[in-house]
């Protein structure tokens, strides 16, 4: 077999337009991308979006059906996934109950041909790191949901992979949980210079730890870009949506021309979008508007928009109001909790559709500097005019992109 | 009137050769109407006491009565509750439509009213496309959507739902909450849910029964919980992200009150700042416990200085854990904080959002400038609490 070589020295991880079909259907499409060494890449999705399946594939357990993986340079084709140095880690621990949390850290080493004493001496060494080096001895049975975790992460790490595979690991853990090994993931992986590859389902994990996000759907890379990118500029209507909790307004509008700039109405107010976005007036449009930029305000206030509030729900520490504009459009608003609401007047009750709810009067401020606009049709946001070329040499320039933020973490 | 009554309720396993007590004297009343969660990590008895409910586990000493009756000794059959439990699994020879609409069917309910009421229940629950599908040829997800929808369904004195969302996707559990919670509000349903998700909890729920190792640890609503942990398990086990805990030493000199923390750090406050019953806590403890919740952390330019360890922005808040007072102290703030690993930022504490738990027993002390309820937050009958919040 010819072994071809992938030159960028500094990518840890190449992927050459993976192609995968089972029976008629295609799970991958043509994904391109690359990973500089260090990095933290989270493969974000739906399910049934092809997450998994590139997991097993950059892994070996899977093969492409077109396309190449390229491992630290090296074309993996046929190499068994033993022999891609490749540490993983799994939502559902995979631990063998059998075997002690010591046992099970050790399996991996023993490929290498490591003696007992080295191998005890590097269990040691990442079970403290990970805090559970007083739970070695017991039995998976034993041990809360948390060590399996980290048990489950110190065996992807024990032999110092250069390239880590982590499916959902932090997925059936609680809060608590979810949220230390937030905090702590960074630090531990910055510490060894492990290249990652992240999948999750939860936005908030994958830009917490994302040095980039790609965000697969229906088998396609639809955006790379750090979490600041996506959140802000997402490609695509959809990923607006994936995006945000509670999920961004999407409301229905044809751009007006007026002396102002492009113009849509609600609930009877003008609201002028940035000129830049001129070239969408007279298109079929959905205005996207996260529920955290709307603010409520007085009636006095010129841009003030009426609407009625429906119900008013707790969201962790967050308020999230449903408000119906004059012709009945729902709008979601949150606010964190010391933040005033609609009015002095209490609304009570909770329920989302608002059976149960009081309804009230209120007015709302949208700031239409951070509102995006998508192709009604098509659902891929309307760049602004200066935008355009930027996006376009970013497709282009991916790999270039990639590479210049080889080992610079946030 | 209560529509469940768990009293004095305890659950032993395998009593003679290695007793594990499961559940330790609970007691827990739900109101008619009132959805209920049970919250907390595995194995701390949220589950046994599900089943216990619903007649699958012997209850070891206590008593259960559903709408007035004692069910203790009640086959699951002849406790008039609806269940969607994890494994309690869809009939294999029937569709999903045969499945939903089975118990309706028994009751002979007229075939034109089964149609129109499934399709409402599978629109409801996003599984209109697969009603002519057999279990074995559908998803996990659709499964258990398929499984709920059952159990939603019917008419019942309790409907008892065990992780119902566990296998679905984020959006489409946050979709799905809202449409639950009205549909069991509109018809006046009681339900119980039991989950280790917090934000499923306070979404969907009236009250919160958060346990641990076999305990109620507290009973109240989502508020409750929040302003008023009744312990130091409570306060950091529930909210997102957990609330964060310095232990300090209280001096009062003068018209002043010092927190002496870990690393020599220490934190100042005006006497006036505390009502006379904290003052007396603080003048009486040479040890106490302080929460603070991660939102009620101020960043700017004022304050203690603190060293950043990780800044993470999730869109529309920063998630900031820095180095405080020999601990990692996280802060929530509502814009996007610039700063990264090593940079200083300021932090402060008002006050008002102080939480006083005994450093010893955990117990809460106080909460702001309130002293706390000396039932701990535990109020057994939800009608006739202090903070009963039913409409």
């Amino acid at each position: 077999m010819t072994q071809r070589t992938y030159k960028a020295a500094d990518t840890m991880l190449a992927l050459s337009n993976i192609t995968r079909r089972y029976g008629r259907d295609t799970v991958l499409d043509d994904v391109t991308l690359d990973v500089p060494r260090g990095e933290t890449l989270v493969l974000f999705g739906p399910s049934g979006a092809g997450k998994t399946v590139l997991l097993r594939l950059i892994a070996g357990v899977v093969e492409p059906d077109g396309g190449t993986v390229f491992i630290d340079g090296r074309d993996v084709h046929g190499v068994e996934p033993e022999a891609r140095g490749i540490g993983m880690a799994f939502q559902n621990f995979a631990l063998f109950p059998h075997l002690s949390a010591h046992e099970n850290i050790a399996t991996p080493l023993y490929a290498l041909g490591d003696d007992v004493s080295k191998r005890a001496a590097r269990v040691e060494r990442v079970a403290k790191l990970l805090k559970i080096d007083h739970v070695l001895k017991q039995n998976p049975g034993a041990l809360s949901n948390g060590q399996k975790q980290r048990t489950s992460l110190a065996r992807a790490l024990v032999a110092e992979p250069a390239l880590l595979l982590l499916d959902d690991p932090l997925r059936n853990v609680d809060a608590k949980l979810r949220f230390e090994m937030r905090l702590e993931l960074p630090r531990l992986l910055a510490g060894l210079g492990t290249t990652v590859v992240y999948v999750t389902q939860d936005y908030k994990e994958a830009m917490a730890l994302g040095d980039r996000i790609a965000v697969l759907v229906d088998g396609r890379i639809e955006q790379i870009g750090t979490p600041g990118e996506i959140y802000l500029e997402p490609a695509t209507r959809q990923i607006a949506t994936l995006f945000g909790d509670p999920a961004i307004n999407l409301l229905d509008v044809e751009p007006v021309a007026s002396e102002h700039g492009p113009t849509v109405s609600l609930s009877g107010q003008q609201l002028v979008l940035d000129s830049s976005l001129a070239h969408a007036i007279g298109r079929p449009c959905v205005l996207g508007i996260r529920p955290e930029s709307i603010g409520f305000a007085d009636a006095d206030d010129p841009e003030a928009i009426p609407v009625t509030v429906e119900a008013e729900t707790p969201l962790n520490e967050k308020i999230v109001d449903l408000v119906t504009t004059l012709r009945g459009r729902e709008i979601l608003v949150s606010r964190p909790v010391h933040m005033p609401g609609p009015a002095s007047t209490s609304v009570h009750g909770a329920s989302i559709r608002g059976a149960s709810a009081h309804s009230t009067s209120a007015h709302i401020v949208i700031p239409t500097g951070q509102a995006l606009l998508f192709d009604r049709e098509t659902g891929r946001r309307i760049l602004a005019e200066g935008e355009q070329r930027q996006a376009g040499h970013r497709q282009a320039g991916q790999r270039q992109a990639g590479h210049r933020q080889a080992g610079h973490r946030r | 009137m209560s529509q469940l009554d768990i009293v004095d309720v305890t659950k032993i396993y395998d009593p003679k050769t290695n007793p594990v007590a499961a559940v330790k004297s609970l007691d827990l009343s739900i109101g008619a109407g009132d959805i209920v969660a049970l919250l907390g990590s595995s194995g701390c008895g949220k589950t046994s006491t599900l089943r216990m409910v619903a007649g699958f586990e012997d209850i070891t000493h206590g008593l259960i009565s559903i709408a007035g009756r004692d069910v203790s000794r009640l086959a699951p059959a002849a406790r008039g509750i609806a269940m969607a439990f994890e494994g309690y699994s869809l009939y294999p020879p029937m569709t999903v439509r045969e499945n939903i609409g089975f118990a309706l069917q028994s009751a002979r309910v007229a075939t034109e009213e089964i149609t129109r009421r499934v399709d409402a229940m599978a629109n409801m629950l996003a599984i209109e496309s697969i009603l002519h599908r057999y279990p074995s040829s559908i998803s996990g997800g659709q499964q258990q959507r398929a499984g709920l929808a059952r159990a939603l369904i019917r008419e019942a004195d309790l409907h008892l739902l065990d992780e119902p969302m566990g296998q679905l996707e984020p959006q489409l559990r946050a979709l799905l909450r809202g449409r639950i919670k009205h549909y069991l509000k509109e018809r006046g349903s009681t339900a119980i849910l039991v989950t280790h998700d917090q934000t499923e909890a306070n979404a969907l729920a009236d009250r919160i029964a958060v346990m641990e190792n076999g305990t109620l640890q507290q009973y109240g609503t989502p508020g409750e919980l929040r302003d008023r942990p009744a312990n130091l398990f409570t306060g950091t086990f529930v909210g997102e992200p957990p609330m964060n805990v310095l232990t300090a030493t209280p001096v009062i000199e003068g018209e002043c009150v010092r927190l002496l923390l870990d690393g020599n750090v220490t934190l100042d406050y005006p006497l006036g700042d505390f009502s006379v019953a904290i003052r007396d806590i603080l003048a009486s403890s040479s040890s106490i416990a302080i929460g603070i919740r991660p939102h009620a952390v101020r960043t700017g330019a004022s304050g203690t200085g603190a060293s950043i360890v990780v800044n993470q922005w999730l869109g529309d808040q920063s998630h900031l854990a820095v180095e405080f007072a020999g601990t990692t102290v996280v802060a929530v703030a509502h814009e996007r904080v610039p700063g990264t690993r090593g940079d200083t930022v300021h932090i402060a504490f008002s006050p008002d959002d102080l939480h006083w738990f005994d450093a010893e027993n955990g117990r809460a002390l106080a909460h702001g400038r309130e002293t706390a309820d000396p039932a701990g937050g535990l109020i057994a009958d939800p009608a006739n609490g202090p903070k009963g919040g039913r409409t």
